[in-house]
């Protein structure tokens, strides 16, 4: 018995970027419409945890796509940028992410999973975090020597 | 020993031919697209399926042969035909409707009608018939199913109903996105 199996190779290639960037995805789709009318595509990265998948909502971008009358499915192609706002900023952590695209009103979505690899967040704010309550009792016992010293 | 035999007499079995008149004979027939038995009664000129002992009409509504994609704006042209034989009929009426057909009947969203004077004549004659309608801007995307019926007039000829299910592709005014995929993505 031949066991055949065919492993499909990812459709996107990993790409790594540094906070701060301006992502720009490109999109195709078929649509139609029986009026001259327009779409909102968003696009961004998302995170995966036991609870599901989660976009990064300070990261997502969005534009407006017109899609002019056609009642046989038409070919139609778009970009979405979107910029990765550092964590400092409230934005995003380095990490890997996935990339998710969807058409506002609609069930369109398209996703891939691990795609987005995520740089350059300084670590200097954590440390600083971590050291001040060392910080605070370096202060503390400053100002409580010179009144045990005064005593003497 | 005795041999009792069962005598079942099955009567005329055929099959129906696409496009043909239907059959002159009462009798059970088979539809040789879905290969079901089914009755043909020429006094009502039905067909019937039998289930629990009872016979149980056929539906009139069928599967769309085609589908034809349609939005706002634009005309749909709905052509019928048919055979009359039988004493001169005046103000018969050839309907037409669009509409959706659900488990409560046919909805009858867009209707047309034209009246039709049929001749007499001891042979079926072939009639056509055509009804244009114009897609309204508030089309349903659910306005997908069409029925055409051969009614009234004076006397009156035999009902006759004929429809298609999922026989339009409408585009409304939401669009419909299909194959959405993501081609690339890249720093700016």
């Amino acid at each position: 018995m031949v066991l055949d199996i065919v492993l499909a190779p990812m459709a996107l290639t990993p790409g790594t970027f540094n906070v701060g960037e301006t992502v720009r995805v490109t999109v195709s789709f078929k649509y139609t419409v029986g009026v001259n009318t327009a779409v909102k595509i968003f696009a961004g990265p998302y995170y995966t945890n036991i609870f599901g998948k989660h976009m990064v909502d300070s990261c997502v971008g969005q534009a407006d796509v017109p899609l002019p009358a056609a009642t046989t499915p038409a070919p139609q192609s778009a970009t979405v940028d979107f910029i990765l706002v550092p964590k400092a900023q409230g934005g995003i952590e380095n990490g890997t992410y996935g990339l998710r695209v969807w058409v506002e009103g609609t069930s369109a979505v398209a996703e891939q999973d691990n795609v987005i690899i995520v740089a350059g967040n300084t670590v200097s704010g954590d440390i600083f975090t971590s050291m001040l309550p060392m910080l605070m009792m370096v202060m503390m016992i400053g100002m409580v020597m010179p009144m045990i010293s005064g005593e003497e | 020993m005795e041999v009792r035999t069962l005598a079942l007499d099955l009567g005329l079995v055929g099959v129906l031919q696409t496009g043909a008149d239907p059959p002159a004979d009462a009798g059970w027939y088979i539809d040789p697209r879905t290969g079901q038995r089914v009755y043909y009664d020429p006094n009502t000129r039905s067909f019937y399926t039998l289930a629990g002992g009872v016979y149980i009409p056929l539906g009139y509504m069928n599967p769309a042969p085609k589908q034809v994609a349609i939005g706002p704006g634009e005309k749909l042209k709905i052509t019928i035909s048919y055979k009359y034989s039988g004493p001169a009929v005046s103000g018969a009426l050839e309907r037409f409707c669009v509409g959706v057909y659900g488990v409560l009947g046919f909805n009858e969203t867009l209707v047309g009608e034209n009246t039709r004077s049929l001749p007499a004549s001891t042979t079926p004659l072939p009639y056509t018939g055509t009804y244009t309608f114009t897609i309204p801007t508030n089309v349903g995307g659910d306005w997908d199913d069409i029925y055409c019926k051969l009614y009234g007039g004076s006397p009156g000829v035999p009902q006759t109903l004929f429809g298609y299910e999922n026989a339009l592709l409408i585009a409304g005014r939401e669009p419909t996105i299909s194959e959405l995929t993501i081609v690339d993505f890249a720093k700016v």
